[in-house]
C-alpha cells in the first residue's frame, strides 16, 4: 500500500489532481510536507492493535 | 469604586454587589469599555465590540434591578462570546472576512442562555481562523496579543477570549474547545479555563470545526466563576444532537475548598515528554500542594496518551475537512494559508484510517476510564511550555526544540478524544513572566470533582490575584 511507505512527491501530485487541491508552487510544497506528516500519522495509528474496538464515532452522553 | 478595580471583579464579587445595589450594571459596563478603549490597540481580543448595546443594555438591567426584578448572579455582569458563537442580529465572523457581514438571524443556545440569566453582551471575540490552531493567529482581524508580554500568542484558537479575561476586559469569556482551545489560551494568560464532558454544554449555534471534538465551556478568572457559568449554560438542548440528558447540579456547591480523600494520578508519561523545567516545577509544586491538603497522590500510566496526537490530528483532520469542503472549493483562497493548508491535507485521509483512528479512539476512551476507576482526578501541566513568541513555528521544551502546533496540543488533546472534563487553572508563573496552568481532569460528567479541587487549590494560592502588566 503506498501510505506504507513515505509517501512521494509524484504520489502527492496525482492525488492533490484527483482530489482538486491546486496552488502555486511554493504552497503544494508546504502541503506536500504537510500530508507527509498526516500519513505518517495514519502509518503509526496503524500500528496501533485495536483488534475488537469498534469506531468510536464520538463519546457518546447518556440521552435517558 | 476604582473603575479597575470592577474590571478586575469576580463575576461572584460583582453579583453580589449588583444584588445589593452597591454598584449599578451601568457602572460596570462603563468601567469595561474603559478598559478596553485603554487595552484593545495592544491586545486586540475583539472583533466587534458592542458599546452602544451594552450601554443600553446596562440601563435596562439597572431598571430592572431597581425594580426588584434581580434575574441572578450574573445579572448585569459583562459577557464576551469567541466569534464562532452566533448572536441574533450580530455579526459572526468565525474569525474570517469571508463572513464579515454575516448576522445570524437566532441566537446560539449558549448566547440565548445567558440572555435569559441577565447577562449583558459586551461583543465577539478575536480568534484564531475558523478555530482552526492553537496559536491565536487571524490575519484577517489582526494577532491577539497576549496580556503578559504582548511580544507572545494568547493561545488559541480562543485566544481573543484569553487576553479579554486575563486584562480586565470581560468579566466571562466563552471559549470552544477542540484540541485545547479553551485550556491553552487559559493557561498561557494565566486564566481559568473548563472543557466540560462532551455533550454538557450546547454546541447548537456553533460554527463547527469537528463535530465528534467540539466543546463549549467558559474561560474566567476564577473557578467561582467557571461553575457560576456552568449554572446557566450547562443542560440538555434538543437541538443539538449530542446534548446529554442528564442531572444538571448546582456546580457552586463544589467550591468546599475540601480535596481530602480525593484520588489524584499523576500519568507518568506526561512527565517523559518534552517540557520545560519550570513548567515541571510549578505543576509539582502543584500537586504537593493538594498532597499537602489532604489528596491522595500516586503515579498512573496511561499509555494511549502517547497516540493522543495521531488520533486526534486524523478525527479533527479529516473531520474539519468535510465540514469546510465547500468552503474551501469556494472561497479557500480567501482563507489563511495555514488554515487552508490543515483543510486541504485533511482531504488526504482515507475513510479507512479515519475509522481506523476512531478505533483507537475508543481505546483511549477505555484506558482513561479503567484510569478513573483508581483515581479521580488526572493531573498534569496543561502545557508544556509558556507562551511562544508570536508567529514563531517552533519553541523550545526543556532541551528539545518542537513545533509550536504539536507541543501547545499535547496535553490536552487525550481529553477532547475522550470527551472527558478537564480544567486549566492557574499554577505559577515562569522567570519571564509568564503563567503557568495546572490541568485537573476527571470523569464523564463529574465536573464537580473537577471543580473542587481546582477550587480548592485556587484558594491555597495567589496565582488568580496576580494582574498582567498592561
Amino acid at each position: 500500500m503506498a501510505a506504507e511507505k513515505q509517501l512521494s512527491r509524484e504520489e502527492f501530485d496525482h492525488l492533490a489532481k484527483l482530489l482538486g487541491v491546486d496552488g502555486e508552487p511554493a504552497y503544494l510544497d508546504e502541503l506536500f510536507s504537510q500530508v507527509r506528516g498526516v500519513f505518517i500519522g495514519a502509518k503509526r495509528i496503524r500500528e496501533i492493535d485495536v483488534s475488537g474496538a469498534e469506531p468510536d464515532m464520538a463519546f457518546i452522553p447518556p440521552t435517558d | 469604586m476604582d473603575t479597575l478595580e470592577i474590571c478586575y471583579m469576580s463575576a461572584g464579587d460583582l453579583s453580589k454587589l449588583v444584588q445589593n445595589k452597591e454598584v449599578s450594571p451601568v457602572e460596570i459596563i462603563d468601567a469595561h469599555l474603559t478598559r478596553i478603549e485603554a487595552t484593545e490597540p495592544v491586545l486586540n481580543s475583539f472583533i466587534t465590540l458592542l458599546a452602544d448595546e451594552s450601554r443600553a443594555a446596562a440601563h435596562q438591567a439597572e431598571k430592572d434591578i431597581q425594580a426588584g426584578r434581580y434575574k441572578g448572579p450574573l445579572h448585569g455582569i459583562p459577557v464576551g462570546l469567541k466569534d464562532l458563537y452566533n448572536t441574533a442580529g450580530v455579526r459572526t465572523t468565525s474569525g474570517s472576512k469571508i463572513f464579515d457581514t454575516f448576522i445570524p438571524e437566532e441566537d446560539c443556545t449558549v448566547a440565548a442562555r445567558f440572555q435569559q440569566a441577565g447577562a449583558i453582551l459586551l461583543g465577539k471575540l478575536n480568534m484564531h481562523q475558523f478555530a482552526y490552531g492553537p496559536t491565536g493567529e487571524n490575519p484577517d482581524y489582526g494577532h491577539m496579543h497576549n496580556p503578559w508580554n504582548p511580544e507572545m500568542v494568547t493561545g488559541g484558537s480562543s485566544g481573543g477570549s484569553g487576553s479579554a479575561t486575563a486584562a480586565g476586559q470581560c468579566t466571562i469569556t466563552t471559549g470552544s474547545d477542540t484540541g485545547g482551545s479553551i485550556r491553552i489560551p487559559a493557561a498561557l494568560c494565566g486564566i481559568v479555563g473548563l472543557k466540560p464532558t462532551y455533550g454538557l454544554v450546547s454546541r447548537w449555534g456553533l460554527t463547527a470545526l469537528s463535530w465528534s471534538l467540539d466543546h463549549p465551556g467558559p474561560m474566567v478568572r476564577t473557578v467561582e466563576d467557571a461553575a457560576i457559568t456552568m449554572n446557566v449554560i450547562a443542560g440538555y438542548d434538543p437541538k443539538d444532537v449530542a446534548s446529554a440528558k442528564v442531572d444538571i447540579p448546582d456546580y457552586t456547591t463544589a467550591l468546599t475548598g475540601d480535596v481530602r480523600g480525593l484520588r489524584i494520578g499523576m500519568p507518568k508519561e506526561y512527565f517523559e515528554a518534552p517540557m520545560d523545567p519550570q513548567v515541571r516545577k510549578a505543576v509539582l509544586d502543584a500537586i504537593s500542594l493538594l498532597e499537602s491538603m489532604g489528596a491522595e497522590v500516586k503515579e498512573v500510566s496511561f499509555p494511549m496518551f502517547n497516540q493522543s496526537q495521531a488520533i486526534s490530528s486524523t478525527v479533527l483532520m479529516a473531520e474539519a475537512s468535510a465540514y469546510h469542503r465547500d468552503l474551501l472549493e469556494k472561497d479557500g483562497h480567501q482563507l489563511y494559508e495555514p488554515v487552508r493548508q490543515r483543510l486541504e491535507a485533511g482531504l488526504f485521509i482515507s475513510a479507512a484510517d479515519y475509522l481506523r483512528a476512531q478505533q483507537a479512539r475508543a481505546l483511549l476512551d477505555q484506558e482513561g476510564r479503567r484510569l478513573l476507576d483508581d483515581v479521580d482526578l488526572l493531573a498534569g501541566p496543561t502545557e508544556p511550555v509558556t507562551a511562544p513568541e508570536l508567529l514563531a513555528a517552533t519553541v523550545l521544551a526543556g532541551e528539545q526544540e518542537i513545533g509550536v502546533v504539536g507541543a501547545l496540543t499535547q496535553y490536552t488533546r487525550p481529553y477532547n478524544i475522550n470527551g472527558f472534563p478537564a480544567i486549566s487553572v492557574p499554577c505559577g508563573f515562569s522567570d519571564a513572566g509568564l503563567p503557568i496552568g495546572l490541568q485537573l481532569a476527571g470523569k464523564p460528567f463529574d465536573e464537580l470533582t473537577v471543580l473542587r479541587a481546582a477550587h480548592a487549590y485556587e484558594q491555597a494560592t495567589d496565582w488568580h490575584t496576580r494582574r498582567p502588566p498592561i
